[in-house]
Order: structure tokens, then sequence, then C-alpha cells
């Protein structure tokens, strides 16, 4: 955590005491991490939107609440991965047969994408082909920046439960992309 | 999961190999998004920052006209010096029966109105709040850092380990949470040191997680497992 003016909770508390501009730059720094986190989850870019906008104005709403004895990141990381697992939740009934297969079938998958040599897809794919909880402790770390420590808070896992999906997920997707990584 | 972990990759060039992808990606959120964020933020830092002048205003008002009221004061008692004196000399006694109090004296019977709330965001608050059941209440204090609630709360009939949907008692979120001071106030009153909650997780082992040594001190001397 750096005490600078420009420091993420700098800013932070510059928009709770009412500074607008504050919260843009910090939008603005941190608006791609958040949103890769939410859409390589839920793989939909229409549901990823929604819940990006109710992070970020989760994070407007409780500016006044954060104290600055833990990174803004993995407060503003935290919002999000409890925003996602509702979502999750909500969502889980409403899961598609169709998607279901898509994620399951192997024929589907990086390899076919690797055909197209599109490796955007690919990689999209091969997020979406992990468990659930490898992938978030994943997305956590390379998109949030995250130690195992603090993701395992997150997730409210152990720091070898943790540990384990991380090596598992990047085994996976490495196995997954070995044509392209 | 597998109990046996896999073999040991290193993980810097898939990692690289990630980020340079995601660099290339040209997905982003929708600009709908980004209007609708910044512009309800605006709209809080806006009412934040009056909310920030009209308390200045009123500080800054009952600082100007604190000397006009000592002096007004000051003059009133220097008025009744010179003019008591007067009232004070013998004279006849008065035929007429003495004046009613200018204010009369309230009846006991008739108790006092509640004073309303000061101001209109007072009352509106006291028309819509809704007030949390205990338990919600207890973790929302607990979670916040909010002692003089926490402590408020403890010292009625409550139940210490309620938990949330998540199976979490007021202790757990504390702590998950870093509230240090609510985690001892907490655990002063009895909370239960060793509820996990649904995910098996317990207290110490959330502090551990959290990298708290205090809290995890502080459970250890509550005997913790």
């Amino acid at each position: 955590m750096t005490d600078s003016a420009d420091s993420d909770e700098a800013l932070i508390g510059r928009y709770a005491r009412g500074d607008a501009a504050a919260f843009e730059r910090l939008y603005r720094r941190h608006e791609m991490r958040i949103w890769r986190y939410l859409e390589r989850h839920v793989g939909n870019r229409a549901t990823a939107d929604e819940l990006m906008q109710e992070v970020w104005i989760a994070v407007a709403r409780d500016a006044e609440r954060y104290a600055p004895t833990a990174r803004f990141t993995t407060w503003l990381f935290t919002i999000a991965h409890n925003r996602m697992i509702d979502a999750m939740r909500a969502k889980r009934e409403h899961l598609s047969l169709e998607k279901e297969q898509l994620i399951s079938d192997p024929a589907s998958g990086p390899l076919a994408a690797a055909v197209a040599r599109d490796q955007r897809a690919a990689l999209s794919q091969a997020i979406e082909q992990l468990p659930s909880e490898q992938r978030d402790a994943f997305l956590l770390q390379i998109e949030g920046d995250l130690s195992v420590e603090q993701i395992a808070a997150i997730t409210r896992s152990s720091f070898e439960t943790t540990k384990s999906r991380l090596r598992y997920a990047r085994t996976k997707l490495r196995e997954l992309l070995r044509e392209y990584a | 999961m597998n109990d046996v972990p896999p073999s040991r990759d290193p993980p810097e060039d898939f990692d690289e190999y990630y980020r340079r992808v995601s660099r290339l990606d040209p997905s982003r959120p929708s600009e709908s998004v980004r209007r609708t964020v910044l512009n309800h933020a605006a709209q809080l830092a806006a009412e934040r920052t009056a909310r920030r002048s009209a308390a200045g205003r009123t500080a800054a008002g009952r600082r100007r006209w604190r000397p006009a009221i000592f002096g007004a004061l000051a003059a009133a008692a220097l008025a009744g010096l010179l003019v008591t004196p007067h009232f004070l000399a013998p004279r006849a006694p008065a035929s007429r029966p003495a004046a009613s109090p200018a204010v009369p004296a309230s009846s006991p019977e008739t108790p006092a109105p509640a004073p309303p709330p000061r101001n209109a965001a007072a009352r509106s608050l006291v028309q819509t709040a809704r007030p949390l059941d205990p338990g919600t209440a207890l973790r929302r204090a607990a979670e916040t850092g909010d002692v003089g609630a926490l402590q408020a709360l403890l010292q009625g009939q409550i139940d210490l380990d309620a938990r949330d949907a998540s199976g979490r008692t007021a202790l757990m979120l504390a702590i998950v949470h870093g509230q240090a001071r609510a985690v001892d106030a907490l655990l002063a009153h009895g909370a239960d040191p060793n509820a996990a909650d649904s995910r098996g997780t317990t207290p110490l082992r959330a502090a551990m997680a959290a990298r708290r040594p205090d809290i995890v001190a502080a459970l250890q001397r509550a005997e913790a497992r």
C-alpha cells in the first residue's frame, strides 16, 4: 500500500469526501481487470455488464466505510467475488442444457478454437472449462494481483486449498492451451 | 478435489501468455455501464459535498453568532446592574394583584410532545428506516467495527452466535473485516471462538488467512482451536 496522493487508497478516501474525479480515476484504473474477472467467470457479456455496474455502484455507495487496513484491490475484488457468487447461485438453475454441453464437450473446447486461430476464444473457453473454484482463484490472482492468503480470505478457503486450486488451474489451462501458450 | 497436487509448473510463462492475449482482447464493458456508474458516483459525491458544507455552515454559523450572544448577555447584565437598585429601594406595597407568570407551568398530566427531528433528512430517516433484527444488527455492527453499537446490543438479550445465510457469526464477520476491537468485545461477552461457517472455516483459520496475528492471539486466548 502506498501513501502517495495517487494511490488507490488515497483516491477512494478523496471520493468518500466528495471528489467525483477521484472515483473516475479509480474506475478507469481497474475497469478492465474487474471486467475480465467477471466476464471470464460468467462467460456472458450482458451478465458481466450487469455485475460490473452492481460492483462499482457498491464501491461508490460504501466508499465512506472503506477502512484502509486492507489494500483497495482486495476490497474491490471481494465485492466483485461476492456479487459474482450471488449471481452464479441465482442463475445456476437457469443455465441452459446447451451451455452445459458446450462446457463439458471436449470437441468444442480450445482445440476447435485452435482451428479457427482464435486465441482469445480459446483462452475464454479454456477458462470456462475450469471448475468454478479453480477459475475464481486463478482470475482473482491474475486480474486482482492478489496473494494466495488474500484469495484464501476472499473465497473463505484454507491456504493449502487455495494454493492447490491455483496449481490445478494453471496445469489445466496449460494443457488446454498447449498449442498456443 | 484430488488430494495429490499436480506437478508444479512454473506459472510465469502461462501468466505472460494470458496477459498478452488479454491485451489484444477488444471485449470491454458497455459504454452505458460506465456512464451509469460514473453518473451515480458523481451524484453521491455531490450529495456528500452538500452534506459536508451544510454541516460546515452550521458550525460556522454557531461560531459567528457566539460573540453576538455573549455581547448581548453582557449588555443585559450591565443594564441589570444599573436598573436593579431602583427596584430594590423601599417603596409602598402595591395594591394590585401580582401578575401571572409570563410562561405558565405545564400541567403534570400533559406529557411534553416529543421533539421533532431536527431536519428533513432526519425526519425522513425516522419515517423510512426499518429496524434490523438483533442478530443482523449485531453482525452489521461487528463487520463495520461499530463498537458502540455492538456494546449497546450486547447489553440486551441477544444470541451472540446467530448466523447469516453463509453460516457466519458476528465474530466471524468481525474477523473477516479485520475489526479487532469488535472481535475483542464479542469474545469478552462469550461469543463462541470455534463457531465455523457453513464451509467449515473456523474463526482461527479465517484470522490466519487474513494474516491478523493480533486477532489470532485474541482467539487463542479465548481457547479457539
